[in-house]
Formats: C-alpha cells, sequence, structure tokens
C-alpha cells in the first residue's frame, strides 16, 4: 500500500512533479552528454597522438634523447627497420632523423625541430600527407624542399614556395645552414606541435648532418591498441641497445589527461546531481508541508516512523526513477546521432581546439562503460535529496499535525 | 463489565512558566466496555485535549491513563504508535481519509499495517462496507464521496483494526442534517450489536441526544456526568424500595 500511496503521492501535483522529473532527465542528459564528450574527445586525442603524432611506439638511441645530439643514431638502423616491419602486428613503421635548429626567413627565425623523413613511410605512419592544406607533398625529384606547420607559417609569414634556411650542427659540431623552399605547409590538430616541427627529406637532412643512411628516430604503428604492451615487450627484447617507448610514456600529459578524464567526469556528474539534489529537497519538502495535517493522521492511526520514512523516499525513488528513462533515452540517442555524424565544434574556433591538441571535429560516445556509476550516482542523489524532507516529516507530532 | 478507559488525575497545562492555562484539570474519568459516550461542553473547554490524551496522541502533564490497565503515560513515542495501532480507533472532524488511496484501500490501510492477511481483509472489508451501506462505493476516492459517506468511511477505517474503543472528535460537526443522523445511526447500530465503545467530543445537540451517557466539560474540568447522576438515581431508588 505504502508503494502505491508513494506511486499516486507523486502526481497529486502534476506540474509540480513533472517539471522535477524533467530536472532529472535534464541532469541526467546533461552528466550523459559531458562524460560523451570527454569520451569522445579523449579517444579522438588519443587517436591523434597516436596515428598522427608519436605512433604506438618509438625506438631510439639510449643516450639520443637526453639532448638530441646528432651523433646517437640507432645502431644498425636500417635493419633494425626492416626487421621491425616483418614483425607480425606491425602496420607500419616510419624512420626519422631529427636535430634541432633554427629556421630563418627575412623576417625572423624560431627554433624548429628538423625531421627528415621518408615521405612515403612517414605518410603511411603519420598521416603527414593528409594534413597538408596548402601546396604538394614532397617531391622526389626535387632537392631541399621543407614542410612546415600552419602556425609556423604565419608566425614568419611564410608561403608555400618561399624560401628559409634552416641551422643546425652536425654530428661533429660543425654549423650547417642550407636553404630549403617551402613545398606544402600543413596543419594538425595539435598546434603547438605545427609550430614547433618542420619536415625535409631525410636523404636531404642526412647529407647535411653527415650521417650517412642511418637515422635517429624509428615510429611504430600497430594494428591494435591492445597490443602495445605486447609489443614493446617484444621490441625490447629483440633490441636490448634500443631505447624503447609506449605512446604514453613519449605523450604522458595524454596519458595523464585519459586517466584523469573519468574522474573529471565523475566531478562534472556530481557537481550537476549537486544542483539537481536541491531541486528534489524543495519539491519534497513542498509535498511534506502541504501534507502536514495528512502525516499526522497517518501517525496518529498507528503508522510507525519508519513507515512515513518509506513513503517520502519511496516517492524520491519514484520521481527520480520516471527521470531517468527520459534522460538515458535523450543521451543515448543524441549521443547515438552525433557518434555517427560528429559534432562541429568548429564554432569554438579550429585554432583554440587544436592549440590544446583536439579536433574540432568530436564523435561522442555513449558511456556504457560508466552507467552504473551514473546510475548510482543519480540514485544516492535521490535517497540523500530524500533525507531532509523525511526527517522533517518524521519529526512532526500527531496531534500538532491534526491541528494544522 | 470492563473498564476500558480509566484516567486519574489528569491534567494538561499550557504555559506552565508564565501564565498557566489548564486545557484540562484533573479530570477522573472510567469507561466501560460498550459504552455510548458524548464529551460535551463549549469551545475551548479542554474536550479535543482530553480526547487527544486518552488516544495517546498527547501527553498528561499530571495523572495517569490506564487503557485495559496499561498505563499508555509511561509509554515511548513508538510504543504509544504500535498501542493506537492495535487499540483505539480514531474518527476526525474533517474525515482525514488519506485522498490518493479508493474508500477500500483506505479501510484496508490500518489492517495492512497490523499484517492481516490479504484474505481477512477482504472478509473485514466486505463486512465493514456491508455495515455502512457503502458497498458500491468501495472504489471510489474520497474526493468522489459526500461529506456523510467520507465520514461513514471513516469510521469503518476506524473499526478495521477491531480496537478496544472508537474515539471521534466532532464527527458531525460537518455534516448536513441527514448524513449526521445517518451516522449516528450506524454507530449507535454498532455499538448496540457489536458492543463497540464510543467516545465522541460534541457540542451538536443530535448527538448528545443519542449518547447513553454525557460528560459535561467545563474550563477543563468534568461539570456533569450522567453516568454518576443515573447511579445515584438507582442508588436512591434501591433505597426505597
Amino acid at each position: 500500500m505504502i508503494f502505491i500511496m508513494a506511486w499516486r503521492n507523486i502526481w497529486r501535483n502534476k506540474m509540480r512533479s513533472l517539471v522535477i522529473i524533467l530536472s532529472i532527465a535534464i541532469g541526467l542528459f546533461a552528466g550523459i552528454a559531458v562524460l560523451a564528450l570527454y569520451k569522445g574527445m579523449m579517444k579522438s586525442r588519443v587517436r591523434a597522438v597516436i596515428d598522427a603524432e608519436v605512433g604506438h611506439l618509438q625506438l631510439h638511441d639510449r643516450h639520443f634523447k637526453k639532448d638530441f645530439e646528432p651523433a646517437f643514431v640507432i645502431t644498425g638502423g636500417v635493419a633494425v627497420l626492416k626487421s621491425i616491419t616483418a614483425m607480425a602486428g606491425v602496420k607500419s613503421a616510419a624512420p626519422r632523423s631529427i636535430t634541432n635548429g633554427m629556421l630563418a626567413t627575412t623576417t625572423g627565425s624560431a627554433g624548429v625541430q628538423i625531421n627528415g623523413i621518408v615521405p612515403h613511410l612517414e605518410y603511411a605512419t603519420s598521416q603527414l600527407k593528409n594534413k597538408i592544406i596548402e601546396g604538394k607533398p614532397f617531391d622526389t625529384a626535387k632537392q631541399n624542399e621543407v614542410m612546415i606547420g600552419k602556425k609556423l607559417a604565419t608566425k614568419m609569414k611564410v608561403k608555400t614556395r618561399s624560401k628559409l634556411v634552416l641551422t643546425f650542427t652536425d654530428t661533429s659540431g660543425n654549423i650547417v645552414s642550407a636553404a630549403f623552399k617551402v613545398a606544402a605547409i600543413y596543419q594538425s590538430d595539435n598546434a603547438p606541435l605545427d609550430e614547433r616541427n618542420v619536415y625535409v627529406t631525410m636523404t636531404d637532412l642526412n647529407a647535411l648532418l653527415s650521417i650517412g643512411n642511418a637515422f635517429h628516430e624509428i615510429a611504430v604503428l600497430l594494428n591494435n591498441d591492445n597490443e602495445v604492451k605486447n609489443m614493446y615487450q617484444q621490441l625490447q627484447n629483440k633490441f636490448p641497445v634500443c631505447q624503447v617507448e609506449s605512446w604514453q610514456e613519449i605523450s604522458p600529459e595524454t596519458d595523464l589527461l585519459v586517466k584523469t578524464t573519468d574522474q573529471y567526469s565523475y566531478i562534472i556528474m556530481v557537481i550537476i546531481m549537486f544542483a539537481l539534489a536541491f531541486g528534489i529537497i524543495n519539491t519534497m519538502l513542498m509535498a511534506i508541508l502541504e501534507r502536514t495535517r495528512e502525516i499526522g493522521m497517518m501517525m496518529a492511526l498507528g503508522t510507525s516512523k519508519i513507515k512515513i520514512f518509506n513513503l517520502v523516499l519511496l516517492e524520491t525513488f519514484f520521481l527520480t526513477l520516471a527521470g531517468t528513462p527520459a534522460g538515458l533515452l535523450v543521451g543515448w540517442l543524441l549521443t547515438g546521432y552525433y557518434t555517427k555524424h560528429g559534432l562541429d565544434l568548429s564554432g569554438m574556433g579550429r585554432d583554440m581546439m587544436s592549440s590544446f591538441g583536439f579536433n574540432t571535429m568530436i564523435y561522442p560516445e555513449f558511456p556504457w562503460d560508466k552507467l552504473t556509476g551514473i546510475l548510482l550516482i543519480v540514485f544516492c542523489t535521490a535517497i540523500l535529496s530524500c533525507l531532509f524532507p523525511a526527517i522533517k516529516a518524521l519529526q512532526l507530532k500527531p496531534v500538532d499535525a491534526l491541528r494544522n | 463489565m470492563n473498564t476500558v478507559i480509566d484516567a486519574h488525575n489528569i491534567s494538561k497545562v499550557y504555559n506552565p512558566t508564565t501564565i498557566p492555562v489548564y486545557a484540562v484539570n484533573n479530570v477522573h474519568l472510567h469507561l466501560q466496555k460498550g459504552e455510548f459516550t458524548a464529551l460535551v461542553g463549549p469551545s475551548g473547554s479542554g474536550k479535543t485535549t482530553l480526547l487527544n490524551m486518552i488516544g495517546g496522541l498527547d501527553r498528561p502533564d499530571e495523572g495517569n491513563i490506564f487503557i485495559n490497565g496499561i498505563d499508555i503515560t509511561k509509554l515511548s513515542a513508538n510504543e504509544l504508535i504500535s498501542f493506537r495501532l492495535q487499540n483505539i480507533g480514531f474518527v476526525f472532524q474533517s474525515f482525514n481519509l488519506i485522498p490518493v488511496l479508493t474508500a477500500k484501500e483506505n479501510v484496508e490501510f490500518i489492517m495492512q499495517l497490523q499484517k492481516a492477511s490479504k484474505q481477512q481483509r477482504e472478509e473485514r472489508v466486505k463486512t465493514l462496507f456491508a455495515q455502512i451501506g457503502l458497498q458500491d462505493k468501495l472504489n471510489e476516492r474520497p474526493s468522489r464521496l459526500s461529506g456523510g459517506q467520507q465520514q461513514r468511511v471513516a469510521v469503518a477505517r476506524a473499526l478495521a483494526s477491531r480496537p478496544q474503543f472508537v474515539l471521534a472528535d466532532e464527527p458531525t460537526a460537518n455534516l448536513d442534517t441527514k448524513s449526521a443522523f445517518n451516522l449516528l445511526d450506524i454507530m449507535a447500530k454498532l455499538n448496540m450489536e457489536e458492543n463497540i465503545t464510543f467516545l465522541f467530543s460534541t457540542h451538536d445537540q443530535r448527538v448528545i441526544d443519542r449518547a447513553r451517557r454525557v460528560i459535561t466539560l467545563v474550563d477543563g474540568r468534568i461539570v456533569q456526568d450522567t453516568a454518576e447522576v443515573s447511579t445515584q438515581h438507582e442508588e436512591a431508588a434501591a433505597v426505597k424500595t
């Protein structure tokens, strides 16, 4: 009977109940939307890090990353690269010669990391070709071509076919300078990286560095993200002289972001529910105050305090229960739509998004893995919200309530 | 006869530290099983306060109230709730049915609190609704019943738990004459046929006329009790013979 009473009680004031049910649905939807958006953004960021920046794994000489000294090339690099490419589970591997230097134009100069690449291998591993927004990919028939990021190009007032000078030290410590012509301007989802990295062909760079056909880095892209740990181990065992790093070690900030996103998402969810709790408290308190006499009469007839408490609890529970499926459904439908079509955040500015390393097109994902947690937060909110009104109801004295 | 209510020297004082006002002042009251008693008096005479104390809804500041030998002034709040459920039926002036429950559910509610089985509840509801003459209104919500019908359902609800006695606070105050007489007929019939004890506060002459015992309260004191008068008459008659 308490169940029946609780259910019917919430419909005594339909408008008020509908408002709170709607609030719960909107709150839940907002929570789900935030989680889905975060999940989509994190996934997109991780994909960008793996597919377009560092790959799943990288190999270097053990001393190279201390000072980026060009002398520390991977010993037997060509053989290592060949061996890695032949390994099962490896999608592609790209060698890179790397040095730090100065880029100078007639308008100014900037410190950059110069990456010497084998174009077709690089295109397959880091999608560099797809990032070109102006100009053409490297022409193997031409020498001294350079590809620079949009942000750097804007900063240095450089266009395609502009000339610039790259200056760096070779393996002997001699300062080397060479003029390069801008073949293309690229733009990735990571503006800081675009500002810092320029690409030339490995043939051109290696000649200037005097390192022959050696190189400093091998970026490895795998077929499956879940194989990173396994492949990491295999590469370490196979090439003990090399330093093997996973994308999490190379880009710890991304790993930290992914790990903390779950916590942030839950915090946001709790904040939304905290705000919602006041709505529930207000509604239930109004419901109790309006029914003071009725509750007093129930107590007078012999209804125990625990039953009165249960009645208030059930009413809150039903209100929440009525709002939850609606919130979940809207959340699921909208997330499903945007998972398929993508959510274009270019309105917020591509530059702004890319300065944080995010794509403007986000594909949110319904957070199925967090559904239990979300529902738990919602129902804890409902239970905690009803405590104050329920205690108020229990404090009523039948004789005073009946006099009301 | 069995004593159902035995109240000794009960008093209820408001504002005890400033200007004390005695709502009930040193009242002695004894009610036997099967009595049909009206508690009368002007407004503010303490009728409702006395009824509330006897019903365990309020506590006296002085004195003791024994219901079937149990001193209810010594019971805790939770014990009182349970005691009321098992022993006392209430009929309120403004019906006080639970609006979201049907007439049948209102009556069943009390029996469910008593953990009666579904079959027991069904049988009792059938009997009670036959007694109050509302068999055709079982599934109606209170809002669809007239005042008189609601009060009859309230009487059925008061009797559902098979209480020791029924306390009715101004049961006819909100009823028209026809409904009031109808209700009084039902209560009198239940009293006569099932020996159910009724104690109601009222200043309605229609109720007073039907009561077999009338206790008059003025300023919190019992100034007249027809039971004592009739006892004196009986004693006088016995002396004469």
